[in-house]
């Protein structure tokens, strides 16, 4: 049976401008997808742009090299991450002025 | 060697079986093991602590303070200097995990019921750690971090508290909370490093619901008045070993009495303390919905804007059911 996981990284939170998810560790799981869930948003067209990170060190943080995700409006989207050794994270902004929406953020996680 | 009963040698090849654990044989457990989670091998039943929501699954109807507790994880304790340091048995140790946000409290849940009522015990190797300083987070900067002599480190006044605690509910309805807290630093992050109880029950949803509990997201949900907290025993220090990246495993046995609802005592590493006069405040009202309830619950709390940490290698519980 394989193990797996799936964490509730942000819970109805309304995010504005740049936000950075909490550092996962994930050193055991073989593969993961993150999924953003937008609930609602300021505006119809609010679009949200989301760069994956990994970390050796939950310090130190770079691009995953994944496709940048977005979303617009109330949607929910999901992409996939392999080889990402320790640590995940996303990070991104919610564009326009005045612009907010709130998410509920899944990290699914498997070995 | 001679036995005087049938219940003496049953308890010396009990005794001697668990000896013969390696994994077993470091903790002392009542007549029955409930459960006994080592991390090595998945989260074992430790999820996230949430308030309760509507009909509708509306979590924004979800208390502030019982909103963003944060999933527990799987960690292999790494850090930034010497990589990997791995847990006590394995390479996985559960990591709870704050925010680097003063007053944010992480929480992790074991929700259990009782067969009968009797003794119950919580065992775990255990440690704590606040984050190590980098660029990003620039810890070394945030409340707490003083000078580095060599010897201790500015981070280890960075931790705030750790807290193990029940939510036990009889099959009247009556509930309650016993606690222990080991507080590291007061709120203005100097040394405090002693055991603590609350003297009132938590605040919960229902309350907050009939409007006689409302508290902020930071709010300290275990008792929010930092008045109704007591300190038993004799402070105690640890061996954090001097840096945040450094991990030295530490033993903690609690016992409690759902019999008598009250405490019974608490060893940590070489300390017994004894709690029976340890009150135990039950809540006034009834709950419905409850029967038997026996959940535990670990958190870390940090009084600082700096991510706390606390570590469990594996936790056994243990009852004489």
């Amino acid at each position: 049976m394989r193990q797996s996981q799936t964490a509730v990284l942000e819970r109805y939170r309304v995010l504005r401008g740049d936000f950075t998810t909490e550092p996962f560790e994930a050193g055991w799981a073989g593969e993961a997808r993150w999924f953003v869930q937008v609930l609602e948003t300021a505006r119809p067209d609010t679009r949200i742009v989301v760069t994956t990170q990994v970390s050796p060190d939950g310090l130190h943080w770079c691009d995953a090299g994944c496709p940048t995700q977005v979303v617009a409006g109330k949607d929910m989207i999901s992409w996939p991450v392999r080889e990402f050794g320790q640590w995940l994270r996303i990070t991104g902004s919610v564009e326009g002025d005045g612009g907010s929406a709130k998410v509920q953020i899944y990290l699914t996680l498997k070995e | 060697m001679g036995y005087t009963s049938d219940t003496d040698l049953s308890a010396h090849l009990r005794r001697a079986m668990l000896d013969a654990d390696p994994a077993l044989s470091r903790y002392n457990p009542l007549s029955r093991i409930l459960v006994f989670d080592q991390f090595n091998s998945g989260t074992h039943g430790w999820t996230e602590l949430i308030g309760n929501h509507d009909g509708e699954g509306n979590l924004d109807t979800v208390d502030d303070h019982m909103k963003d507790f944060r999933p527990p994880q799987l960690s292999s304790c790494t850090f930034f200097d010497v990589g990997t340091h791995g847990a006590m048995t394995g390479t996985y140790a559960l990591k709870v995990a704050t925010r680097p946000l003063a007053g944010h409290t992480a929480v992790a849940i074991r929700r259990l019921t009782m067969a009968r009522k009797g003794r119950v015990q919580f065992e775990t190797y255990f440690t704590y750690k606040s984050e190590a300083s980098s660029e990003e987070n620039r810890a070394a900067e945030q409340a707490g971090a003083g000078e580095w002599d060599g010897n201790i480190h500015p981070s280890e006044q960075q931790f705030g508290a750790f807290t193990v605690a029940t939510d036990i509910c009889d099959t009247r309805g009556v509930r309650y909370h016993t606690v222990v807290r080991y507080q590291n630093t007061d709120l203005d992050n100097r040394f405090t490093r002693r055991w603590m109880y609350p003297v009132v029950p938590e605040p919960t949803p229902r309350e907050h619901l009939q409007g006689k509990a409302k508290l902020g997201p930071t709010d300290d949900f275990t008792a929010p008045d930092p008045e109704d907290w007591r300190a038993f025993g004799e402070p105690q220090s640890f061996c954090y070993n001097e840096v945040p990246t450094k991990v030295n495993w530490h033993y903690l046995r609690w016992q409690i009495d759902t019999e008598t609802q009250r405490n019974v005592e608490l060893q940590v590493n070489d300390r017994v303390y004894d709690m029976r006069d340890v009150p135990v405040p039950a809540y006034e009202d009834r709950y419905d919905s409850l029967d038997n309830l026996l959940n535990f619950y670990v958190s870390a709390r940090t009084h600082t804007n700096v991510r706390n940490f606390l570590f469990l290698d594996s936790v056994l519980i243990s009852v004489d059911w």
